[in-house]
């Protein structure tokens, strides 16, 4: 078994023990140590899992509570589509593209290029394949964004990791530069949706990345 | 139903039973179920409201088809099932990610102070913002006992891309915690 195999064994579930694995821990001292780390975060993992996610101070609605609930979310309602209205959608696009891929810091830091065949899994989900297959893809999965898979791509290049996000079922009327929790990026409009491409202190050539993406995104017409 | 009474409906269905009715035994087996059956449903739906209302929809729903368990031993997996397709109904119609988390956190800071053991408050904190496809698998193989190739089946994935999530569901959780994250694993995530 190779380190990677090991790991991704041992960090789905740290418990897990099997002659194959036994026999890698031995002689690596690396996977070993995960291993100890792993299993003290999921012995705390279960301890916490073990109560409800919220024990006291939580205000908890019971049935009389519900009509004053519900009128105060028809108010809020209306004080949503009034912020709607305020934020204009590729703006709050942009922040969620900020934030998903903040919450997954660790496809920036993956070096290991992608095989081409999980690529096309990753892509094929939202319908869309690559016209070239580039070597220099290193973190590809399809991601649940605003209600569909969507891909989420991270590229290298010469100033650094680039991620792209293909966002078929988002639409934007014209391209939009955004800087957001340190990220900066575009969201270009695409014929099938759009493409956000981001990167971390604006160093990569954004603009390189996306017309060449632009060229090479193909939208497939039975994706849902 | 979001806006249903907030009644048992095990126990009012076994409030019309007599004692030796047999559907009293499979009654007395949900309620029993309960208390593991709402912790699922709030480590999901991440609201206490919400939660009780999906536990009281999927013990209804388990009630009507009481006939299809066969097995009273596996009725503890059954209920679990059932009330994960119950949230996956819910977060589809209403996607209730949009539940304010911030709100549900703020509200546990008075517990943070009092709490000697702030690292597990920081993991509880953690869990809840795994977002689902992580803390769904996670919860599933912790607090409902599946085994990977049965979540991989509740899921609708490949057993290498149940793997996957769960690794990255503990990995996010060992950056929220403070530890340094290693490097992802480049597998699949296909569908079987």
């Amino acid at each position: 078994m190779s380190c990677e195999q090991v790991r991704l064994q041992i960090g789905a579930d740290p418990g897990r023990s099997a002659p194959e694995l036994e026999q890698h821990l031995q002689e690596c001292e690396f996977c070993r140590q995960f291993r100890a780390e792993m299993r003290i975060l999921d012995a705390k993992i279960r301890r916490v899992l073990d109560q409800p996610p919220v024990s006291a101070g939580m205000p908890r609605f019971t049935a009389r509570w519900r009509p004053w609930a519900l009128a105060a979310s028809v108010l809020l309602a209306m004080v949503a589509v009034l912020g709607m209205w305020l934020l204009r959608p590729s703006d709050t696009l942009a922040r969620e593209v900020v934030a998903h891929v903040q919450e997954e810091p660790e496809s920036w830091l993956a070096r290991q290029q992608v095989d081409a065949q999980s690529i096309d899994e990753a892509l094929r989900g939202a319908g869309v394949k690559l016209g070239i297959t580039s070597d220099r893809i290193t973190y590809a999965q399809s991601c649940w964004f605003r209600g569909h898979y969507v891909p989420h791509l991270v590229v290298q290049t010469a100033q650094g990791p680039v991620t792209v996000m293909i966002l078929r079922n988002q639409h934007v009327s014209a391209r939009r530069a955004f800087q957001e929790q340190g990220m900066s990026g575009v969201i270009v409009p695409a014929s099938q949706g759009s493409i956000a491409v981001l990167t971390q202190g604006g160093g990569a050539n954004i603009d390189a990345v996306t017309a060449q993406l632009q060229q090479d995104v193909r939208w497939l017409p039975d994706a849902h | 139903m979001r806006n249903s009474q907030p009644e048992s409906p095990v126990s009012s269905i076994g409030e019309r039973l007599s004692g030796a009715d047999p559907r009293a035994s499979i009654t007395q087996l949900f309620e029993s179920m309960r208390p593991d059956l709402l912790r699922f449903a709030h480590w999901l739906a991440r609201d206490r409201s919400l939660a009780e209302d999906i536990v009281q929809e999927s013990l209804l729903r388990a009630w009507r088809s009481r006939d299809a368990l066969k097995d009273q031993g596996a009725a503890r997996a059954w209920l679990l099932t059932i009330v994960r397709r119950e949230h996956a109904r819910l977060y589809e119609r209403k996607r209730l990610e949009l539940v304010s988390l911030d709100e549900a956190l703020e509200s546990q800071a008075p517990a943070k102070a009092a709490d000697p053991e702030s690292d597990l408050f920081t993991l509880r904190n953690a869990i809840m913002r795994l977002p689902i496809e992580y803390r769904e698998p996670l919860l599933l193989q912790v607090i409902g006992g599946f085994s990977t190739e049965e979540i991989a089946r509740e899921l609708a994935l490949s057993s290498t891309a149940v793997l996957t999530r769960l690794f990255r569901a503990r990995n996010k959780l060992r950056t929220f915690c403070g530890m340094s994250p290693v490097p992802d694993v480049s597998t699949s995530e296909a569908a079987p």
